[in-house]
């Protein structure tokens, strides 16, 4: 086997437990470098739950997630983004009193000591989101569609190598979503590895190599995305039995 | 390559006007003490000083970094009472006491910090006060080293001398100003340098949005730990300059809760996160400060015929404002909070961003 055809992420038998509520478990999938994966569930299906253990917010209770060979078990977040995994928040978070820039700037600074360098990075992050138009305003006055923009700004800048978006397309109108489908497609061309959680089914269908369906905290399907949507299970999940 | 954009901004840096306005005002208070010779006038600088170096050093850590702090007295502490008890017990001169005073204040920090930083928000807060009130407490009752609440006295200042000559002596307050001159210059440099730097954008980060921060690769509890050591050498070496110059301590002066009031205060009427909002803040409280201790408002309101002084308000005020002056600071600071929440030199450049952009909006069309 190739170095490429060994998986960036692979996620083994994933559990998180809330006291008595298990909120995952056993998933188990992995990714291979450059894919999309998209992440689909019902709401409470604990696909925020997943993206928490990955990128160690929380350890998982059982199972292990390995990136790039490395077992992340007891990391924290800002280890995992040194590693090249980075995630953006389904509730963003601009650091709402620095401007646009200054937000992106904070990204490139994990790579780099330099502020210089990293104002020439970031720069670089918000032409790619289409935001360098507004790299002064302050953050925290940004409208939603931007902020989002700016959250991906922000993870492309830390130089990652697996993106995980939390639905980054929640509370955007439909142009403001093309906007965003075309700059996760734009991020594949250049190599990235992403990881999706959207409620779009549409945008998700369009834009996924393969789909994992989770489903009160288990995995309940995965395949490519035509596979999906003729799954008899993933079908009853989303719209009941009466459907079936 | 994407097509380069000039940015509008200036550089994180200071504008070309602070800088000039910064050098004028640091040749202006060099020359000060040739032309006034009032001691009185000379204490209220020394005084205003100290209260600048304080502001700057919790500025880094608070107002950056968005630690509240309401425990730097006992770094305050530790740089007047290692300082003190080495001169006065020990006879070790001053300058040299200074080295573990700082090293002292970079090590409690770097424990108290390791321990504090888990908490957010209110919790870190409270446990600052909790430390500071151990010093305290420890100030008060290690009394072998520390002469417990009579507190220490120091019955001079060594001159400074070189190779048999005498270089500074340290009878009048000159030398005391031109020492607070220097160290508040050179926390507003450090200010200056932190605002530009990685450890100054991380600290904002953390202040903005803990959890964010840490995604994005900053290690939350080591970049706050760095933050309160610096902030804390520059608070304990104002505390060792405040000892020598009073010439007396004891854990309330020293160690008590009002320092750290005033310290946090300083930061926050003057604007927090700000490279001068500490300067501003302690310029305001100062003058407040003494115009109240000095019955100053009172005579001000008799000379202006507001207020008679044998009137019964004119006497009230006279017996009574003098005390009150913690008093009027609470009633300043619900008046900034509630107008100016980003504090005074906060609320100047709000109106001067929102001027700028009235003004930009208006060419645009």
């Amino acid at each position: 086997m190739s170095e490429t055809d060994s998986p960036i992420l692979d996620i083994q038998h994933v559990s998180k437990q809330f006291g008595g509520l298990a909120a995952n478990s056993d998933v188990s999938f992995s990714m291979t470098e450059g894919m999309i994966l998209g992440l689909i569930g019902p709401n409470g299906a604990g696909k925020t739950t997943l993206f928490n253990c990955i990128t160690g917010y929380y350890p998982p209770t059982k199972g292990d997630v390995i990136f790039k060979g490395k077992r992340l078990n007891g990391m924290t977040p800002d280890q995992v983004c040194k590693l090249g995994m980075v995630r953006t928040w389904q509730k963003v978070r601009p650091l709402a009193k620095l401007s646009v820039i200054d937000n992106v700037v904070v990204g490139a600074l994990v790579r780099t000591g330099s502020v210089p360098e990293a104002r020439e990075i970031a720069r670089e992050q918000l032409h790619v989101v289409k935001l360098a138009h507004k790299a002064d305003f302050l953050a925290g006055g940004l409208p939603i569609g931007e902020r989002k923009k700016l959250e991906v700004a922000r993870v492309l800048a830390t130089k990652p190598d697996l993106l995980l978006l939390d639905e980054v397309m929640g509370g955007l109108n439909p142009a403001e979503s093309e906007d965003i489908i075309q700059l996760i497609l734009e991020i594949k061309q250049r190599g990235l590895t992403q990881m999706v959680i959207e409620h779009d089914m549409k945008a998700i269908m369009r834009i996924s190599d393969r789909i994992v369906v989770l489903n009160s905290g288990e995995k309940l399907a995965e395949g490519a995305p035509l596979e999906i949507v003729s799954n008899p299970e993933v079908v009853t999940a989303y719209l009941g039995e009466a459907h079936t | 390559m994407p097509p380069r954009t000039r940015t509008r901004t200036r550089a994180r840096g200071l504008s070309a006007f602070s800088i000039v306005a910064f050098i004028a005002a640091v040749v202006l208070l060099a020359l000060f003490p040739k032309f006034v010779e009032n001691p009185y006038a000379v204490h209220l600088m020394v005084t205003f000083f100290l209260a600048v170096i304080m502001g700057e050093a919790w500025n880094l850590i608070g107002g950056y970094g968005g630690q509240y702090s309401v425990g730097h007295a006992a770094y305050f502490g530790i740089g007047a009472y290692t300082v003190l008890v080495l001169l006065q017990t020990n006879g070790v001169a001053p300058w040299w006491g200074l080295l573990p005073a700082l090293a002292l204040a970079l090590g409690v920090a770097a424990i108290v910090g390791s321990i504090t930083f888990r908490l957010r928000g209110p919790y870190f807060v409270l446990a600052s006060i909790a430390v500071a009130e151990i010093f305290r407490l420890v100030a008060l009752n290690w009394k072998s080293a520390t002469n417990g609440a009579e507190g220490i006295l120091l019955s001079g200042v060594p001159p400074i001398v070189i190779g048999g000559t005498e270089i500074v002596n340290f009878s009048s307050k000159v030398p005391f100003y031109y020492m607070g001159l220097a160290l508040a210059v050179l926390t507003v440099l450090v200010t200056v340098w932190f605002q530009g730097s990685k450890l100054g954008y991380y600290l904002q980060a953390i202040r903005e949005d803990q959890d964010a921060a840490n995604s994005l690769g900053i290690p939350l509890t080591f970049y706050k730990n760095i933050a309160l050591m610096i902030s804390a050498f520059f608070t304990a070496w104002a505390g060792a300059l405040y000892g020598l110059y009073v010439g007396f301590i004891d854990p309330q002066t020293a160690v008590g809760l009002d320092i750290s009031v005033q310290i946090v205060l300083t930061a926050i009427i003057g604007g927090i996160g700000t490279v001068f909002g500490p300067v501003v803040g302690a310029a305001i409280l100062v003058a407040l400060s003494e115009a109240l201790r000095s019955n100053a408002i009172t005579d001000l309101l008799v000379a202006g015929g507001l207020v008679s002084e044998t009137s019964s308000i004119g006497i009230f005020l006279k017996d009574h404002l003098s005390h009150a002056h913690m008093l009027i600071y609470g009633f300043l600071v619900a008046i900034v909070i509630l107008f100016m929440p980003d504090g005074v030199l906060g609320a100047v450049n709000n109106a001067a961003r929102r001027r700028r952009a009235r003004a930009a909006a208006g060419g645009a069309r």
